[in-house]
């Protein structure tokens, strides 16, 4: 069975809401996993695909709010929708800012949940294409030598090939060989686009080379 | 007229009763026969003559001078010697008090006082008298009333002592009285002794108070102002115990009032929780049959297992509610025999506050010698503070400036009577039937199921609880029976 292209997680402690939510969830064809409790979720093992979690806030054990606390902790930033049945003002303030997508009162508008789930896969998909982006850079930045490692921040930073070099102590020529090494193991088409995944990288530039 | 200071020194008088007085003592007894007067005469002398006092025993009937002296000489070892050296005089009446035919009482105050002078200037203690009455006459007896109050008002400065013996044969009871006020106080016979009868004892002290005046009002002065103090402080601390009073009252009102909302608060994350889950499924579990239903081809299995679920889901809300309405009733339910008035009276104490807070008056008509109902006294406060919470809600939603409340408590055939009558808006004539239904408000914040609530603890009393017709505002009303002894 192939994975699916995306998975809906919900953790709701009553048997018949989980049920029930699958059954809707399911009817616009996603694909849904059902928990009793976030242990169960956690220990879990799940497929590495654009996923959101529909959370019950008053679970039996850990309660909603501190299982989000604790997945931002771990860098698990699987995106949440709350239910709830008695949600009252702080409570939803302190989700949204934690980062929930959605917080909605029991019972909930079908329509409502459908559209915080597309909007948390969506986001959850987002994510991932940037961890995926940003990971591929750093292996791309990890094939680099240790001379083209040194001279990308003073090139991103727009010295000349002349001025990195009298930076680095090299003539410009070694420079221009280095440079269009670096650009095509990192596959910039331009300097705009060195810079663009430098700074996604968190690459420093050089203060006093800061272009003025 | 001799006016030195009085001796501290105290007299012995011989007579038991008596024992010691100080100079300017005035005294006087009733006699009845002449052995009263030689049992008390003879000792005073007795004790007169041996403390070195100068003394003069006027006699008369039905008592001898004779009679007199004998009976002294008898006492007193050395009389011989004391009527020798005139110590003593014995003397009828007739040689003091009269001049010629007349009685003449100014002339005897010169007497007395010469006769004191005289004797301190013999070297005297001072001068012991005794003097009978028994020759006066009706007549006389204002102007001896007259004498005796001045003797009695001058003795106090003298050095003298004066016993005055009245026979109590033939004294009416107006004499008796002047008697008693002219002399300071007065030897009577009782069981065969002597006793001694305290009268106008403060005129002996006058002089005394006299002296102590001055310093005595000083203290009073001090003292009034201490009292002052005293009061102040008092009246300070009543009104501290009188504000600790009605803060206890505000306090123990606002713990009832957070009670209840910490209990309702409690409650409804309950309810909400527990009847939320099955209406979640069942609301989501609808929704998805309608989607699919607007699908072409609808999948009936998959329908009718949504539409189970629903039913199943519907059935447990409901079963939630019951659980948690009998939860609220059944709860310690304690049946003792309550007078439901005292429950009324309770009630609105511990309202009162809240009550004035709202500027509500509250006004209780509870009938006298109600039977008493057999109930959980909880309860019914609870059903009681319902009622007027949501009375006093009610009033306060409207723009009606008067908030009046009316308990009403009365015998009716089915058992007490006890009606809540608010000057509210009343209950919209479309609403009456669904008051009483769970989860049914008009309150803004209400949860809806105070009336519910209430009208299953007045069920399980066996009573009825019912909104009854009013002319003006919300009335209130249940029934409960009343306890038959079985």
């Amino acid at each position: 069975m192939s994975e699916p292209a995306s998975i809906v997680f919900v953790v709701d402690d009553d048997p018949s809401v989980r049920r029930a939510i699958k059954r809707l969830v399911e009817s616009v064809g996603l694909h849904v996993e059902l928990f009793g409790s976030a242990t169960e979720f956690i220990n879990s093992s799940r497929p590495d695909v654009a996923s959101c979690l529909v959370l019950d806030i008053r679970l039996p054990g850990i309660s909603g709010l501190d299982f989000q606390r604790e997945l931002v902790q771990t860098k698990n930033e699987i995106p949440m929708i709350f239910i709830t049945a008695h949600g009252d003002i702080p409570m939803t303030v302190r989700a949204m800012k934690a980062g929930a997508v959605e917080f909605l009162t029991k019972p909930f508008r079908d329509q409502d949940l459908l559209d915080a789930i597309q909007v948390g896969l969506e986001r959850d998909r987002v994510r991932r294409q940037r961890q995926a982006e940003t990971a591929m850079l750093r292996e791309r930045l990890e094939s680099l030598t240790p001379r083209e490692r040194e001279i990308l921040p003073l090139v991103v930073s727009g010295l000349l090939n002349k001025q990195v070099g009298a930076e680095i102590g090299a003539t410009e020529a070694t420079v221009k060989v280095h440079r269009s090494q670096l650009m095509r193991k990192m596959g910039a088409s331009s300097l705009a686009d060195l810079v663009r995944m430098s700074e996604k990288m968190g690459i420093a530039v050089p203060e006093t080379h800061r272009p003025s | 007229m001799s006016t030195q200071p009085v001796d501290p020194q105290l007299r012995k008088t011989g007579i038991g009763v008596v024992g010691d007085v100080p100079w300017g003592s005035h005294f006087f007894m009733f006699y009845e026969t002449k052995e009263d007067l030689l049992d008390t005469l003879v000792p005073y002398f007795k004790a007169g003559l041996e403390s070195g006092e100068l003394c003069l025993w006027v006699v008369s009937e039905p008592l001898t001078e004779e009679e007199a002296r004998n009976a002294l000489r008898k006492a007193v070892p050395k009389f011989e010697h004391y009527l020798a050296d005139r110590s003593i005089e014995i003397v009828g009446e007739r040689r003091v008090y009269f001049s010629g035919n007349d009685p003449d009482l100014q002339r005897v105050i010169r007497t007395w006082a010469a006769k004191t002078d005289y004797a301190v200037t013999r070297g005297y203690a001072g001068l012991r008298l005794s003097a009978n009455t028994a020759w006066l006459e009706d007549k006389d007896w204002k102007a001896f009333s007259d004498y005796e109050s001045e003797v009695n008002n001058s003795i106090s400065r003298w050095r003298m002592t004066a016993l005055c013996t009245y026979p109590l044969a033939g004294s009416t009871a107006a004499e008796i009285l002047d008697v008693t006020r002219t002399h300071q106080f007065a030897i009577a016979r009782r069981n065969r002794g002597w006793e001694v009868v305290e009268t106008s004892e403060l005129k002996q002290a006058k002089s005394e108070i006299k002296r102590l005046n001055d310093e005595l009002e000083g203290r009073v002065i001090e003292r009034t102002q201490q009292l002052a103090a005293a009061n102040e402080a008092m009246r300070k601390e009543m009104i501290e115990r009188q504000h600790a009073e009605e803060a206890l009252l505000e306090a123990q009102a606002e713990l009832a009032r957070v009670q209840r909302a910490l209990d309702m608060g409690e409650l409804v994350v309950t309810i909400a929780h527990e009847v939320n889950q099955p209406l979640t499924a069942l609301v989501t579990n609808g929704n998805f049959c309608l989607r699919r239903l607007e699908g072409v081809t609808p999948n009936l299995d998959e329908l009718r297992l949504a539409i189970a679920e629903i039913v199943s889901d519907g059935t447990r809300a409901s079963a939630v509610i019951s659980r948690i309405r009998r939860l609220l009733v059944k709860g310690a339910l304690r049946r003792t025999e309550l007078d439901i008035n005292r429950i009324i009276q309770g009630v609105s104490i511990l309202l009162r506050t809240e009550l004035k807070r709202c500027h509500v008056s509250l006004r209780t008509k509870l009938a006298p010698d109600l039977p008493r109902v057999a109930g959980d006294q909880v309860q019914l406060q609870q059903v009681l503070i319902n009622l007027i919470m949501n009375a006093v809600e009610a009033m306060r939603l409207s723009a009606e400036r008067s908030r009046k409340l009316l308990i009403r408590s009365a015998k009716s055939t089915d058992g007490v009577l006890v009606q809540v009558q608010d000057s509210g808006p009343g209950v919209e004539p479309g609403l009456a039937d669904r008051i009483f239904e769970p989860f049914f408000t008009t309150k803004p914040e209400g949860i809806g199921m105070g009336l519910s609530i209430s009208h299953t603890i007045i069920e399980s009393h066996g009573g009825h609880l019912s909104l009854a017709s009013s002319s003006a505002g919300a009335l209130f009303e249940f029934i409960l029976p009343v306890t038959i002894n079985e």
